[in-house]
């Protein structure tokens, strides 16, 4: 697909490109927030697996634009390295690391975080089960990091894919949360498995300290947690069934609004030029490959 | 979400649902002995090979876990035991028992509470598996009886506890246990589990290790990742020795060889369907690439593969199409023979002259000869067997004919090699046993007069009585020349010399004959995809054209003209075109001697050019060339048997097929490249096994519509259309035990699918993105094999169409079909389709509003039509269409959709999932959406006004969005879900109730059809795969 015509197939894509945002993602963020005032008078966030950051351009712009609090931090988090925004300070670490953890409770100044989030996604590899296990892997990352630095009543809000065992999920969530909510916005693709989790109101678990040490798991992480994560190393019975819950689901964003999955045209004047993208992509791990193609280097046989 | 509990709708009633045919893909694969272990979904199946005959059964199949898939097999050191595992679950099998068992076996599903990486025995009472966050738990499984209670032995890290993406656990001979753990992002850690120490940390590739693995001898590691190449390191010092690239994509699967003799060869397969083999010399830093098969499987991915180059000689693989195939390693390791020319000439006696070439060349097989002759009129005799080169002796005068000029061609069953000269003079070589110097006979041309040849085929009636000579001169004015020749005690004599007139045509370059024996029907292929027939049963000696077919296809040169069919008066015939397509035609002749033509299948290869093909035990085997390599490629069953890389089209070559002893059909392919004589031949050792296919599967991509035949066939099937998102429409049958028979695979569309849908019996329609709009016209093949034609394309509206036709309704008039087509731009049409002249008027142009348009119905209340759509939107609208239709018949004029009549809202965004049923005065509007929901409304007409009315709504009807929709009798229905629970749906007065809810293994579950007889319901659900169910 070229530039031009995923301008037209994404009127998203377009319009992030028309208003600066490093990604079309941030219209997500932003139709969240309509529908669920989730930035409203939040004071202390972080933006995990922020890269390229165009979440964190939406809370920068939220937060000090629109609601005109000088004193807000905003923490952004990435294993890649980030394009610096106002007023964001850029963390590149692993959200698994306790140090991680202890940097972003320095520059909260020992303050809890109002409000956590993830749009972070692993590239999918094809293979279903594998692809939304990994998801959930990072999902439960972030979420060891939330339960450590989120203060109660706080709120947290990642993405996920609607695969198999989501239910599961809604589950392990809904001990952790007054409410629990699957959003899907608008500018998210119909046809794609993505939502977003709205986590509202964070109970902590009686009786159960995070804690974030090197070296432990998610699943040990949470296992004091008593969440209903089945954890059976007894007989290794087949836990049978599980605790599920379906997660209330709610579309957000105008219906008049536009339409991620419709086919625009674009006005003439936009025709005339397409734009380039904002921030462009990151080197890929397979670009040695590439150019060795390129230069002919990878004879076939 | 206050509440503990449990998902209502997770699994209810499981048993309504009994799982028939299940096509996924195949996600582990182990050789044991002779034995092929394989993992389909949750399928555990088991392939017995045969040594000596190639055969390959199956001796076991059966659902080992309940929904996770099976992602690694290994055996126990004994051979006794096996264990599966796969997501959190794994099992210890007893494999004697497996192998033997004839019923169904009692199986225990275990689980941990990690995803599993692998799982390796230690010994056959101990069990270790390696998880996720790399940790191993060493498990006693020593308790067989039912029930198994395992016992936790020990947990093990190495105190570094990143996400893998792979891993591999070897127990060395030494008593060491290591641990090869692919991380998710920082490299290749490898420990050793006893003294949890960590051995190696290997960061020399970019991004996610998708396989690592030590050799049997702990003398090497192989890892891949995202970065797409391989890397080999020295095991004791971890040190990089080499690195492979090639793969165009991810690599997902690395096995070592069995054999440690020689040098280390490793097997890789991935993404990119490529089947690699690697060798490792010294010294070298790059991995050579030995063997290469690509196209392995259909769409993408090899998910799987292992390899026994010791005792079976074959590698195994299995693809996301959810087949598995043996590859021979046998046949792979002959390389081509090859022969410079200086060497070829030198031996033959031949003083060879500047630039002189092997033009032409023909094998006789009984004699193991390949004759050859070159650009100054020499003959060759290539004794194969002996490796001699003679050349034969001609006079001075006569080699001169063949300078610069000499067309071969012969009769395999006579050992008889024909050349023609410019002037169209035979030169007859008859073979014989023991001597390498022919008997030649000429025959002199006395027609042609001044005219030069410009084309010489032969063809041999099926009986092998009459030989036919032909031959093709430029000027259209002089007939082309067929003489024929009976054999007498293998040797040939002219009996009757034909002149055919040639078509009037300034140009018609013949390419390929052949006769129908039944009919005494000559029939040409020539350039521009025309063919044209002689009627050589009057006997007479000069004969005019009966019929010619012009341009019957896009594309320029027809490559193969050959008999597929033959009746009385009628005959079909396989036509290859250059470009990539093929063709089933039928030509006939009616009561009134007038020809027919009737082009009833036509398709084309996804990639390369078409040189020739053939129909070989019901199987379409077609070859050719794919840019710089030439393949031999079977259609029916979408595998490629063999392929050479030989540079390209532009060299002389040529292709022989041959039955071995074994009846297998084997392949010699003889070229020249780079001034050397290539001899490649490929022997069929799994040709009679199904060309090694052991599990036949289905796209290897998603699927994304599907639909069912309404017509019963006799054998008791139904045709079936799969639509995958890689533009592919497969053609099959669905038996009635929930077999999916797979037929053609059909290319016609350029992008991604949408929806496929049958219009009548007889047609069918495909629509995908770029405006694509087809319909499809059915046929048969001798009674039996379904064959189907594209019949009738929409123009897109735009120059540059970037509009997805996401649904389509029709239902027939008197002339053709009234079709409805939505758009992704909310664009509503509909066309009056007229059969006989293929066209598509413009009845109804609108747009709904600015979102995207989900599904379309017609739905007809007494003489009233009317139009229902559903969208993004959530809501679903509806048209009365009477009068745009008649307005349409008086005045031609194309008209808009006016007010909608019902405009609600039925769910907060796209409804995915629609079924209409017609009730007694009244309709039933079953819709489910993105949000989770079910909703049950009721069309009803009462004095000329339309109401619609909501009667139930479930919220929580499933745990992810809802796809498809299909009926299931009166009052039932199936809906899928991503959520990978299929569930049955009742309505009973008035409400809506969850019948029964069972997991599918299908994922990105989107699409469903369902066939109701006699209250048994069969239905096919679609998604990465495809699966039947009776319920």
């Amino acid at each position: 697909m070229g530039k031009s015509s995923k301008d037209k197939r994404d009127i998203y894509y377009r319009r992030a490109k028309e208003q600066g945002w490093r990604a079309r993602s941030a219209f997500k963020l932003l139709q969240l927030h309509d529908e669920f005032q989730i930035l409203s008078g939040i004071k202390r966030v972080v933006d995990l697996c922020a890269a390229p950051g165009s979440w964190s351009q939406v809370l920068s712009r939220e937060l000090y634009q629109n609601q005109n609090q000088p004193d807000a931090k905003i923490v952004a988090v990435d294993l890649q390295p980030m394009m610096p925004i106002e007023g964001v300070t850029t963390i590149q670490a692993d959200i698994t690391h306790p140090k991680t953890l202890q940097k972003i409770l320095e520059i909260f100044g020992g303050e809890p975080a109002d409000f956590v989030c993830s749009d972070g996604a692993p590239d999918v590899t094809g293979l279903h089960d594998l692809d939304e296990y990994i998801q959930a892997q990072l999902i439960l990352s972030a979420l060891q990091l939330t339960t450590c630095i989120l203060k109660p009543g706080g709120t947290f809000v990642a993405k996920i894919f609607r695969g198999r065992d989501i239910d599961l999920l809604y589950s392990q969530l809904s001990y952790l949360f007054e409410k629990v909510i699957c959003a899907k916005p608008r500018s998210s693709r119909g046809t794609s498995l993505e939502a977003f989790i709205v986590c509202i109101g964070y109970t902590p678990r009686p009786g159960w300290n995070p804690t974030l040490e090197m070296n432990k798991s998610t699943e040990e992480f949470f296992e004091g947690a008593d969440i209903g994560k089945a954890g059976n190393l007894k007989f290794f019975d087949l836990p049978d069934p599980e605790e599920r819950k379906i997660a209330k689901f709610i579309a957000c964003g105008d219906l008049n609004d536009v339409d991620s999955d419709a086919t625009y045209t674009l006005d003439s004047d936009s025709k005339v030029k397409a734009l380039d993208p904002v921030q462009m992509p990151t080197a890929p791990p397979y670009k040695k490959a590439l150019e060795m193609k390129r230069r002919g280097d990878l004879v076939r046989r | 979400m206050s509440e503990r509990g449990f998902n209502a709708v997770s699994s209810v009633n499981e048993e309504i649902f009994t799982p028939l045919n299940h096509y996924g893909p195949v996600t582990g694969l182990t050789i044991y002995k002779k034995y092929i272990l394989a993992g389909n979904g949750c399928i555990l199946k088991i392939f017995k090979v045969n040594r000596e005959t190639n055969k390959v059964s199956t001796v076991f199949s059966q659902q080992v876990f309940k929904r996770n898939k099976i992602h690694n097999i290994s055996v126990s050191p004994s051979g006794e035991r096996v264990v599966v595992n796969g997501g959190r679950s794994f099992a210890v099998l007893n494999l004697t028992e497996l192998i033997n068992s004839t019923d169904k076996i009692r199986i225990t599903e275990k689980a941990i509470n990690e995803w599993i990486i692998t799982s390796e025995f230690l010994g056959e009472n101990q069990l270790l598996i390696l998880n996720s966050h790399n940790t191993i738990y060493h498990l006693d499984v020593s308790d067989k009886e039912p029930g198994q209670k395992f016992k936790l032995l020990d947990t093990i890290d190495c105190n570094e506890k990143s996400i893998l993406y792979s891993g591999s656990i070897r127990l060395l001979d030494d008593g060491r246990i290591l641990i090869a753990a692919g991380t998710v992002m920082s490299g290749v850690l490898i420990w050793e589990m006893n003294s949890k120490r960590i051995v190696h940390n290997l960061t020399e590739h970019e991004g996610s290790i998708f396989g690592v693995k030590i050799d049997r001898a702990g003398k090497y590691m192989i890892s891949c990742s995202d970065d797409r190449s391989i890397k080999l390191y020295d095991f004791e010092k971890g040190q990089l020795l080499a690195t492979g690239w090639g793969h165009g994509s991810r690599i997902w699967n690395l096995e070592f060889f069995k054999d440690s003799t020689g040098n280390v060869r490793i097997m890789s397969t991935g993404e990119d369907c490529t089947v690699r083999i690697w060798k490792f010399e010294t010294d070298n830093e790059l991995l050579i690439q030995e063997q290469l098969w690509e196209n392995v499987h259909r769409g993408k991915h090899v998910w799987s593969g292992d390899i026994d180059d010791v005792d079976l000689q074959v590698c195994v693989t299995g693809g996301a199409d959810g087949r598995i195939r043996l590859h021979d390693l046998v046949s792979s390791k002959r390389s081509t023979k090859d022969y410079t020319l200086d060497i070829v000439f030198e031996k033959a006696g031949i003083k060879s002259k500047k630039n002189e070439i092997i033009i032409e060349y023909f094998e006789l097989p009984s004699l193991n000869y390949l004759i050859m002759s070159t650009s100054q009129g020499n003959i060759i005799v290539f004794d194969q067997v002996q490796e001699t080169f003679t050349r034969v002796e001609l006079a001075s005068e006569e080699t001169e004919k063949f300078v610069k000029f000499g067309l071969m061609k012969g009769f395999q069953d006579l050992n008889t090699v024909i050349l023609c000269t410019r002037n169209g003079s035979l030169l007859l070589l008859k073979f014989a046993v023991g001597k390498i110097q022919p008997e030649k006979t000429w025959i002199n041309d006395e027609y042609l007069q001044n005219n030069k040849v410009t084309n010489f085929m032969v063809e041999v009636d099926e009986n092998r009585s009459t030989y036919y000579l032909f031959i093709d001169t430029p000027n259209h004015k002089t007939p082309f020349i067929l003489r024929e020749l009976k054999a007498d005690r293998g040797q040939l004599t002219l009996t009757k010399t034909i002149l055919l007139n040639q078509p009037h045509q300034t140009s018609f370059t013949t390419t390929d004959m052949v006769i129908d024996s039944t009919n005494n029907w000559l029939i040409l292929g020539s350039r521009y995809v025309t063919l044209a027939v002689y009627d050589l049963s009057s006997g007479s000696e000069a004969l005019d054209l009966q019929f010619i077919g012009k341009k019957l296809s896009s594309g320029d040169t027809i490559t193969s003209v050959s008999i597929i069919e033959s009746k009385h008066k009628e005959v079909s015939v396989l036509v290859t075109v250059r470009d990539g397509v093929y063709m089933y035609i039928k030509i006939s002749q009616d009561e009134d001697s007038k020809f027919h033509l009737n082009i009833y299948h036509h398709n084309k290869v996804s990639r390369g050019f078409i040189e020739g093909g053939l129909l070989e035990n019901q199987n379409l085997i077609l070859y050719g060339f794919k840019s710089s390599y030439f393949y031999v490629w079977n259609e029916t069953k979408q595998l490629e048997i063999t392929s050479e890389l030989c540079g390209g089209s532009h060299r002389q070559w040529e292709l022989f097929k041959y039955e071995n002893h074994t009846g297998e059909m084997d392949y010699k392919f003889v070229y020249i490249n780079k001034s050397t004589l290539n001899v490649k031949e490929h022997e069929g050792r799994f040709s009679s096994s199904n060309y090694g296919l052991i599990n036949d599967g289905t796209h290897g991509r998603e699927i994304r519509d599907l639909a069912i035949s309404p017509e019963l066939l006799g054998d008791g099937s139904r045709l079936l259309m799969t639509a995958s998102e890689d533009t592919t429409i497969r053609l099959n049958k669905l038996h009635p035990n929930g077999t999916i028979e797979n037929f053609w695979s059909l290319n016609n569309h350029v992008s991604g699918m949408q929806r496929v849908k049958f219009l009548s019996k007889e047609y069918f329609a495909s629509s995908a993105a770029n405006e694509e709009f087809f319909i499809w016209k059915l046929g048969k093949f001798k009674d039996e094999i379904p064959v189907t034609t594209e019949y009738a394309r929409l123009k897109p509206a735009s120059d540059n169409p970037d509009l997805r036709v996401m649904d389509f309704d029709s239902y027939e008039y008197a002339h053709g079909f009234i079709i409805a087509t939505v758009y992704s731009n909310s664009n509503i049409k509909i066309w009056l389709f007229d059969i006989n002249s293929k066209s598509f008027q413009l009845v109804v142009d609108d747009f709904y509003a600015t979102c995207c348009i989900l599904n379309v119905n017609f739905i007809r209340f007494g003489d009233d039509i009317f139009l229902q759509i559903g969208a993004t939107d959530g809501h679903i609208a509806i048209w009365n269409i009477t009068q745009n239709l008649s307005q349409f018949t008086i005045s031609q004029t194309t008209s808009t959709l006016g007010k909608s009549l019902i405009k609600q809202q039925l769910h907060q965004n796209g409804i995915k999932g629609l079924l209409i049923k017609q009730l007694k005065n009244k309709f039933r509007i079953v819709t489910g959406g993105d949000d989770n929901s079910l909703i049950l409304s009721e069309l009803t007409q009462k004095n000329n006004q339309l109401f619609f009315e909501t009667l139930d709504f479930v919220e929580e009807a499933a745990s992810s969005t809802i796809t498809s929709i299909c009926s299931a009798g009166e009052d039932s229905f199936i809906v899928t879900s991503v959520d990978q629970i299929i569930r049955k749906w009742k309505v009973s007065n008035g409400k809506l109730e969850c019948e029964s809810a069972r997991y599918t293994t299908i994922a990105d579950t989107g699409c469903s059809d369902s066939v109701t007889r006699d209250q048994d319901t069969m239905a096919v659900i679609g998604g990465a795969g495809v699966s039947s169910w009776s319920c």
